[in-house]
């Protein structure tokens, strides 16, 4: 008998959050025991879909009006074969800051998700918007929290006394809300704090801007290897105002260090996870939380266990696998 | 009325402060609303007047609760009736305003056939101290609202035009490090703005719908000297809500503020028309025209007819006064400058 087949398609080949999950997929060894699987890219709008060869087909595509005609093929060309849907990319705050027309939105999310036989939302939060806005069955989605492998993360050595150099990574972009943290951390009045900003980005000029004045801050640039930036780091911050899962919390966390988050989305899964939650969206608000973060002694047993969160990753995915395959075995008797 | 003893399917939530001459008839509009299933919160915020014994005879209708409290301002009164409210939609009215017997019925509906939609509201009529209506609507847009369209025109209009979820107010809840364990919707700080400040926020960070309905529903009443024309001090409150909301979302912001600001100061060089201040409105109107030239596009007989108003205003405070001689009671003599479509 032939390996089962998980067929994993993608669009973003950027180096962010979708292709590190899916590398973490392929290279996982107790999934490669159950299943094979292979990815495979696909052009950003294109209007058809190739008869692909697979037992099991998940697509982590955006979802847009443009894709929605190969969603559509990906659906008429492999009728029987499980089709499932990664959503790694829309949310509640997306949806309010981004959204002009929502009625509109919610009907192509609808439309597209039709497609599938199960949606996974990266998110407890993300999920529980796609059932109470009505967007997916909620006996066809499920909850898979996206993981990387993190034991490099857990191997960092952990900072000890109060945190002095902060952090934030991640692309310079309006979704980061780094545009926040830099005047609120100008307004901190500790002159040996310090402020690491890691990223490339479209809003780089603009926060350059706003970094100007204060010598304490200091815009790194892309740092290719994410441990070494942890590394160089004692508390992250993540002012997202949109974030479907937001892994680098996570990675902050498994490296013991004090990761406080704005109250958006996916990110408020990760509070039980030991992240800190920042009350409010105001420059304000943020000034209070890192002259707090700055101040006392963290606790440092996160309630984030050792590759726990790998392990139910993987769990989940074995388990998504399985049960498409029982179903589909069920179809063909 | 009798008290019925199913939940309510509506709260609404009613700010009293200092209002004995107008409340009952407020109540009376409410308890005679078509939807029976309902609770009315009074939320006395700290009246010194004889509100409390107006009240008292209401209260011996179950579904009316009187909560008293010190006094916290307009947002600090809704906050505490959204904060008991039982049910899972909440209307808002004034205590000198009234409602049309079936608005709660039709908002009603109009959730519960929409469930995108979070915040329904609807046109309003407005009227004078005796309640008998002026010549000024406001008849917002319905349909297709943002934003961008929120932050420029508040299509909500007034305090007691709309009918919202609970859930939207759960979405938007947050809590403030003088009273962390007091749940806040509207933002107490502030005494003026505070309703285009929670649309805004609203609109921004939730996903909810606003929609309006058909029909001039609420009775708005504009009371003599009811509008302060204090243009300096409610510019103040306008900034003071876009600086603490830009950083929601600058790039929006960048990109409207600046017809949204224009609007408002067209909005109060009407105000300075009908107090007769030529200079501030001429100043105003100035001030509007450079901040942006929308207003002048997209509603080019309200602008021409506010500068040319500004420029002629002594003359028509004056005419205007002299006409309200006449009919002593209409003392919202700007049915000119105030035309339609909305309050601004």
């Amino acid at each position: 008998m032939t390996k089962f087949t998980v067929l994993h398609l993608l669009d973003d080949t950027t180096p962010g959050g979708v292709t590190r999950v899916v590398d973490h997929i392929i290279g996982s060894r107790q999934l490669a025991q159950q299943a094979q699987h292979v990815t495979q890219h696909i052009r950003k709008g294109r209007l058809s879909m190739p008869k692909l060869r697979a037992d099991m087909i998940v697509s982590h595509l955006s979802v847009s009006w443009r894709g929605l005609p190969a969603l559509i093929a990906l659906r008429a060309k492999h009728p029987n074969v499980p089709l499932i849907h990664v959503e790694h990319s829309y949310t509640r705050k997306f949806t309010s800051l981004n959204v002009e027309n929502r009625e509109r939105f919610f009907s192509l999310l609808r439309t597209a998700y039709a497609l599938f036989d199960q949606v996974i939302a990266v998110s407890r939060a993300q999920c529980s918007w796609l059932v109470t806005r009505g967007l997916v069955n909620p006996e066809r989605t499920r909850v898979i929290r996206s993981a990387v492998d993190l034991s490099s993360f857990e191997a960092l050595p952990a900072p000890s006394g109060p945190p002095k150099v902060f952090g934030a990574i991640g692309r310079l972009h309006l979704q980061k809300g780094f545009d926040v943290i830099i005047p609120a951390f100008t307004q901190c009045n500790y002159p040996d704090l310090q402020l690491k900003i890691f990223g490339e980005g479209p809003e780089r000029a603009r926060l350059e801007k706003l970094a100007e004045a204060d010598p304490r801050i200091s815009l790194v640039g892309f740092c290719s290897d994410p441990v070494s930036a942890m590394q160089g780091i004692d508390a992250l911050l993540v002012p997202s105002r949109w974030e479907a899962f937001g892994l680098v919390a996570q990675e902050a966390l498994a490296a013991q260090r004090v990761c406080l988050i704005s109250l958006v989305d996916g990110l408020q899964d990760q509070i039980a996870d030991g992240a800190i939650p920042v009350a409010g969206s105001s420059i304000s608000d943020w000034t209070q939380a890192i002259t707090q973060a700055a101040t006392f002694v963290p606790d440092r047993r996160t309630n984030l266990r050792k590759t726990s969160a790998t392990l139910c990753f993987e769990s989940n995915w074995s388990k998504l696998i399985d049960d498409c395959r029982m179903a589909s075995l069920k179809e063909a008797a | 009325m009798t008290p019925t003893s199913n939940p309510p399917v509506a709260s609404i939530v009613v700010p009293a402060f200092n209002v004995a001459k107008t409340i009952a008839e407020t109540l009376e509009t409410l308890l005679a609303q078509t939807v029976a299933e309902i609770e009315i919160l009074i939320i006395d915020d700290g009246s010194t007047d004889e509100t409390a014994n107006v009240v008292d005879p209401f209260l011996e209708d179950d579904r009316v609760r009187y909560i008293k409290q010190a006094n916290r301002g307009l947002a600090g009164a809704r906050n505490t009736g959204i904060a008991e409210a039982k049910a899972p939609s909440i209307g808002f009215c004034d205590a000198d305003d009234l409602w049309h017997p079936d608005k709660l019925r039709r908002h009603l509906e109009h959730l519960n056939t929409n469930p995108e939609v979070g915040v329904s509201y609807s046109g309003s009529q407005l009227i004078d101290d005796a309640s008998a209506p002026l010549r000024v609507k406001q008849t917002p847009r319905l349909r297709r609202v943002n934003a961008a369209q929120i932050l420029k025109r508040n299509p909500v209009g007034n305090g007691s035009a709309m009918v919202i979820r609970k859930q939207v107010f759960d979405d938007i809840c947050f809590y403030t490090s003088a009273e962390p364990k007091r749940r806040c919707y509207f933002d107490e700080t502030f005494r003026q703005s505070e309703d285009i400040e929670c649309w805004i926020r609203m609109a921004l960070t939730t996903d909810w719908a606003f929609e309006g309905i058909p029909g001039l529903l609420t009775l708005y009443r504009v009371a003599a000297g009811g509008l302060s024309s204090n243009t300096d001090r409610q510019l103040a409150s306008w900034e003071n809500v876009i600086t603490k909301l830009r950083p929601l979302h600058p790039v929006f912001f960048e990109h409207y503020e600046p017809a949204a600001r224009a609007y408002q100061l067209r909005y109060l060089a009407r105000r300075a028309v009908s107090s007769g201040d030529g200079a501030t409105a001429r100043r105003l109107v100035w001030q509007s025209y450079k901040s942006s030239k929308e207003p002048f596009f997209a509603e080019p007989a309200k602008t021409l007819t506010t500068g040319l108003a500004s420029l002629i205003a002594p003359l028509l405070h004056f005419a205007l006064r002299r006409a309200s001689i006449h009919q002593p009671r209409k003392d919202f003599p700007n049915d000119q400058v105030h035309s339609s479509s909305s309050i601004r």
